[in-house]
């Protein structure tokens, strides 16, 4: 067996795998690739500087699209059972995702102002080195509104309030389309997850699980309670959380508390005992032999006493 | 707004306007107001084509076509459907809502795949650049306006396509996204006439509009048109739509494929 493929991407929080939506940890798990996923803090480090990265042994791949596939060249294809026409309706939706739902997903992590100094930037510059930890997150944002005005804003003088509620808008509109499509199925194509489960998931996820102070697409998710449960499913299923929001690495967190805190109490016992040894040892509580009484009547009177000698 | 203008018919002179025909229109643009022009048609709603050289200018977003009715003006196939279905008329009403879901889904594959190619294809590939896109986009322009005019043009158009991760490929990656997009709608289309079977939809009119300009136009090399005639339901798909709806309305030349593709290969 190979070794194990390495895949870098941005860390996860409120009980997600990952925050990026193109992360592919989902897929990964769909798949059953062995892979194993690094957090990454500085996107300059992984080679190439793109997010996320696929290693195997020598081979480095950066884009999402190239890593899908080359992980199904290597037999970890999660749409092994779709027929051609499913395939064709991957790549529609896919698109449809990319077009409709990613603006308004770039601009709710990094264009609206409050989102982006409360929970976004702080996120991310604790995940970066200083100091490009300062610098980081701000060329990441304008990346975001750069792409967003350049896809949806018409000619200039545009005003950015009317394109942010049209990509607001055409998102709405996106997740309806997407619930009306699952209906009430568990996954997209029937009883097992695919490609385009995982890319859903991808994008669904952060939005619904980050806590924003502006959540205006939160809360149009939450009224599609088929998205949500399709969503909670992946997560419990796949990722072993628990509703309440314990991560395997929070998991392995509380593990390792765990061994700390039985280390600790093995400590303490130890400590005692060595105490007690002490307790024994010590000169100031020498055993001390009672003295024997002898009583003038005779012997027999003596020998119960004697006995009560340690 | 809508309201207010759903209740009028639809007028006798409404117009289309788009770039120069022979000389200035591009391979995206062409596709675009073919996609609007077999929509309308499929509606039963008359449109006549108005060629201007600044056409670009006079659309309220930017982008063409647009088409003129009344005393509004609307501009691109997304909204010129929803105008077009304000005043009662629509082709996707017989479609149920997954049905419905998966059309906008496959729309956007063909603008996010198929369009983007021709951008790409127009104003990032040089050999393309410098022999057909700059020679014709500033046309009817005086020098030295006509290259500043399309210096521009590649400009705006390049930084898009670095901002959609686009810049990095290279003609042969945009290529094989070609064929993965024809694969996909060849795929969906099977042996069903329209994409929703007895009845066309937008989808079909777009479509159809990208893929018979791509088969039609004479560029620098065939590989775009090559990938497309892979898969002969989709050049029969062509075929069934042109000779349905553009048999006779064409009032410039004869309409047989033959035809146009002899004319569009005068378009250099």
């Amino acid at each position: 067996m190979a070794a194990p493929m390495e895949l870098s991407c941005w860390g996860g929080d409120w009980g997600l795998p990952s925050l990026h939506p193109e992360s592919l940890t989902a897929y990964a798990k769909f798949s059953g690739a062995p892979l194993t996923v690094n957090t990454i803090n500085n996107p300059w480090r992984a080679p190439k500087g793109d997010v996320p990265v696929l290693i195997s042994e020598d081979i480095v791949i950066s884009q999402p699209a190239k890593i899908l596939n080359f992980l199904r060249k290597q037999k970890y294809n999660a749409d092994y059972e779709l027929s051609a026409k499913q395939g064709a309706d991957t790549l529609a939706y896919i698109a449809l995702l990319e077009e409709k739902l990613l603006p308004a997903l770039l601009h709710t992590f990094w264009v609206e102002a409050e989102n982006y100094c409360c929970v976004t930037k702080p996120w991310f510059a604790s995940r970066i080195a200083f100091p490009l930890s300062l610098y980081l997150p701000g060329k990441m944002s304008r990346e975001a509104l750069n792409r967003i005005l350049l896809t949806r804003g018409g000619p200039p003088p545009y005003s950015l309030v009317e394109v942010e509620a049209q990509i607001y808008r055409e998102a709405k509109e996106c997740l309806n389309l997407l619930s009306k499509r699952l209906g009430t199925s568990q996954f997209f194509f029937g009883d097992t997850p695919t490609t385009l489960d995982a890319c859903v998931f991808g994008f669904l996820a952060p939005i619904y699980k980050v806590c924003f102070p502006r959540v205006q697409l939160q809360e149009h998710l939450k009224q599609l309670p088929n998205l949500c449960l399709f969503c909670d499913d992946i997560l419990t299923c796949y990722f072993r959380l628990t509703l309440s929001g314990h991560s395997p690495a929070g998991q392995d967190i509380a593990d390792a508390n765990l061994q700390k805190l039985t280390q600790l109490v093995n400590k303490e016992s130890n400590l005692i005992e060595k105490m007690d040894d002490n307790l024994r040892k010590s000169p100031q509580h020498p055993p001390r032999k009672l003295t024997t009484l002898k009583l003038a009547a005779g012997g027999e009177g003596s020998s119960p006493l004697n006995r009560l000698s340690p | 707004l809508l309201l207010s203008t759903a209740a009028e018919p639809w007028p006798e002179n409404a117009a289309l306007y788009q770039q120069l025909k022979e000389e200035q229109i591009l391979l995206s643009d062409n596709a675009s107001s073919l996609a609007v022009q077999a929509f309308l048609q499929m509606c039963n709603l008359p449109i006549r084509v108005v060629c201007r050289a600044n056409a670009e200018y006079m659309s309220p977003s930017g982008k063409l076509p647009f088409i003129h009715v009344g005393n509004q003006v609307v501009s691109e196939l997304g909204p010129i459907v929803q105008f077009v279905k304000a005043k009662g008329h629509s082709l996707s009403d017989g479609l149920d809502e997954v049905q419905k879901a998966e059309m906008k889904a496959y729309m956007e594959l063909v603008n996010n795949m198929l369009l983007t190619a021709e951008l790409y294809l127009q104003w990032c590939d040089d050999v393309t650049v410098e022999e057909i896109t700059h020679p014709r986009y500033g046309s009817p322009y005086p020098w030295p306006l006509n290259r500043i005019l399309s210096y521009q043009k590649q400009w705006e158009v390049r930084r898009k396509m670095k901002a959609i991760g686009w810049a990095g490929k290279t003609l042969e990656q945009v290529l094989e996204d070609v064929d993965q997009c024809c694969q996909a709608l060849s795929q969906r289309l099977g042996t069903q006439p329209y994409f929703f079977n007895k009845q066309p939809t937008e989808l079909d009119a777009l479509v159809f509009g990208h893929l018979f300009t791509i088969l039609t136009t004479q560029l620098t090399t065939d590989e775009l048109s090559e990938k497309v005639k892979n898969y002969s339901n989709l050049t029969a798909f062509c075929r069934r739509i042109e000779q349905q709806y553009f048999e006779g309305h064409d009032k410039d030349s004869s309409t047989t494929v033959a035809a146009r593709s002899a004319k569009r290969s005068l378009l250099r």
